[in-house]
């Protein structure tokens, strides 16, 4: 019959090398013996020698780590030796091999021909994947040098002050940049207005806004409105100088303002004016209007997202930069 | 984190040093492994049994200790005792707790010298 002292000598042997094992099976067994014998004093109560011999391998604990105690060998999967260099290596991979992986499986799913939704999926899953494969071996070889006791080549350089991170520049917001934004919102506002004015597509020798001119009773002042606030936005930031918080959220709320309807005008099929629609499909026999529908859709999500981030990413850096230049 | 659990964690600090000196004095005459564990708690350094006898095995791997197996009681038992580098490296330790002690001491009395 194997007793609880039976099993825990070898829960302890058996993370123990073959070679050592002979030799430390009568110390444990030894040490266990003893602390069985201490419980059953301390208690004074052996009446009941199991009671004392279940406290006293509570008291030893978990074999696997008294085992570890012995050999002196790592109860860890990756020492503090090696962490950094493990962190080194995973974040940047990560970062960079997972967004490029999961835009060219979006974007091939999509010409594909895969409804949005299954191409979002995909999407997803294989990023998914790929950080859960970059994790896994890079962990698996950085854990055989922990165990092999291999330096990393990569820190094999001592460390001097030559490595330290130089400190960001403050990012003032240059002229250039304000311009920029300025352009791109007046263009959206003359779009609108020039698609309406001056109608580009031309049905049974009609001039037909792109825009469903119906949406002139709410949504498109809507729009141009958003657009003017855009615009003053941007003046705002010019003046201000620098992104913080607070200007981020609005920039990202203009944001969510303008590209949330505009995303539910086009799902619901209510951008695009019926006639130039009808006009398309007779000209082509059809199928143009669900990939036009996605790659707009997708262009003016990402364009929006983007900048919403970037400029929460830009008042991060603002609040977390320290040089004696900002101050 | 409360006082009780910060003096805790600083006494384990300042004790995990001493045991390794504290044992090799101990060990001048021969003892096992539990007897040592009552000695060292007797002198205020709780040890737990988990950690003292792999600590034990690692000092013979380093021929500071020798050890032998007793046969003679109810049950066999491993008696270590101080070797001579042991003996060596006693000496050695014991003079540097003693001017960590000294400095230390001058230190709470405020002498900066």
């Amino acid at each position: 019959m194997t007793t609880l002292t039976d099993r825990y000598v070898w829960g302890v042997l058996r993370s123990v090398p073959e070679a050592q094992r002979v030799e430390l099976e009568p110390e444990i067994r030894a040490l266990v013996a003893d602390a069985i014998d201490a419980r059953a004093m301390s208690d004074g109560t052996p009446a009941d020698p199991g009671a004392a011999e279940r406290a006293a391998l509570v008291e030893l604990g978990d074999p696997e780590a008294l085992a570890a105690r012995y050999t002196g060998r790592s109860p860890y999967l990756i020492g503090p030796r090696l962490f950094g260099a493990w962190r080194r290596v995973v974040v940047p991979v990560t970062a960079v091999v997972v967004p490029i992986v999961s835009i060219v499986t979006l974007a091939a799913s999509l010409l594909g021909g895969a409804p949005v939704g299954q191409a979002i999926v995909s999407t997803l899953s294989t990023g998914f994947m790929v950080a859960m494969q970059i994790l896994f071996w890079v962990t698996f070889v950085f854990a055989v040098m922990e165990r092999t006791g291999v330096e990393a080549t990569i820190d094999s350089q001592p460390w001097t002050p030559d490595h330290l991170p130089e400190v960001p520049a403050p990012e003032r917001i240059g002229l250039g940049e304000a311009i920029a934004s300025l352009t791109a919102s007046i263009f959206v506002a003359v779009a609108i207005v020039w698609q309406q004015a001056a109608p580009p597509v031309v049905v049974d020798g009609q001039g037909q806004p792109l825009l469903d001119p119906a949406l002139w009773s709410f949504w498109l002042p809507y729009f141009l409105v958003i657009v003017v606030l855009e615009i003053a936005f941007t003046a705002v930031l010019y003046l201000r100088g620098r992104w913080t918080y607070p200007l981020a959220t609005v920039n990202a709320a203009l944001g969510a303002a303008f590209a949330i309807p505009a995303l539910w005008l086009l799902q619901n099929g209510m951008l695009f004016n019926p006639a130039v629609i009808d006009g398309i499909d007779e000209a082509t026999g059809g199928g143009w209007l669900a990939p036009t529908v996605i790659i707009t859709g997708i262009t003016i999500a990402v364009i929006v997202a983007w900048d919403a981030v970037d400029g929460f990413r830009k008042a991060y850096r603002n609040a977390h930069m320290r040089s004696p230049s900002a101050a | 984190m409360d006082f009780d659990e910060i003096l805790s964690a600083g006494q384990q600090e300042l004790r995990r040093g001493t045991v390794v000196l504290a044992c090799l004095l101990l060990l001048r005459k021969p003892g096992y492994g539990y007897a040592l564990l009552d000695e060292l708690r007797g002198i205020g350094l709780s040890v737990d049994a988990n950690t003292l006898y792999p600590l034990l095995r690692r000092l013979e791997g380093q021929g500071l200790l020798v050890s032998e197996w007793n046969t003679q009681e109810a049950r066999p038992r491993k008696f270590y005792r101080i070797s001579l580098v042991g003996e060596r490296l006693t000496t050695s330790l014991l003079a540097d707790w003693m001017r960590i002690d000294d400095s230390i001491r001058r230190l709470a009395h405020g002498d900066t010298r």
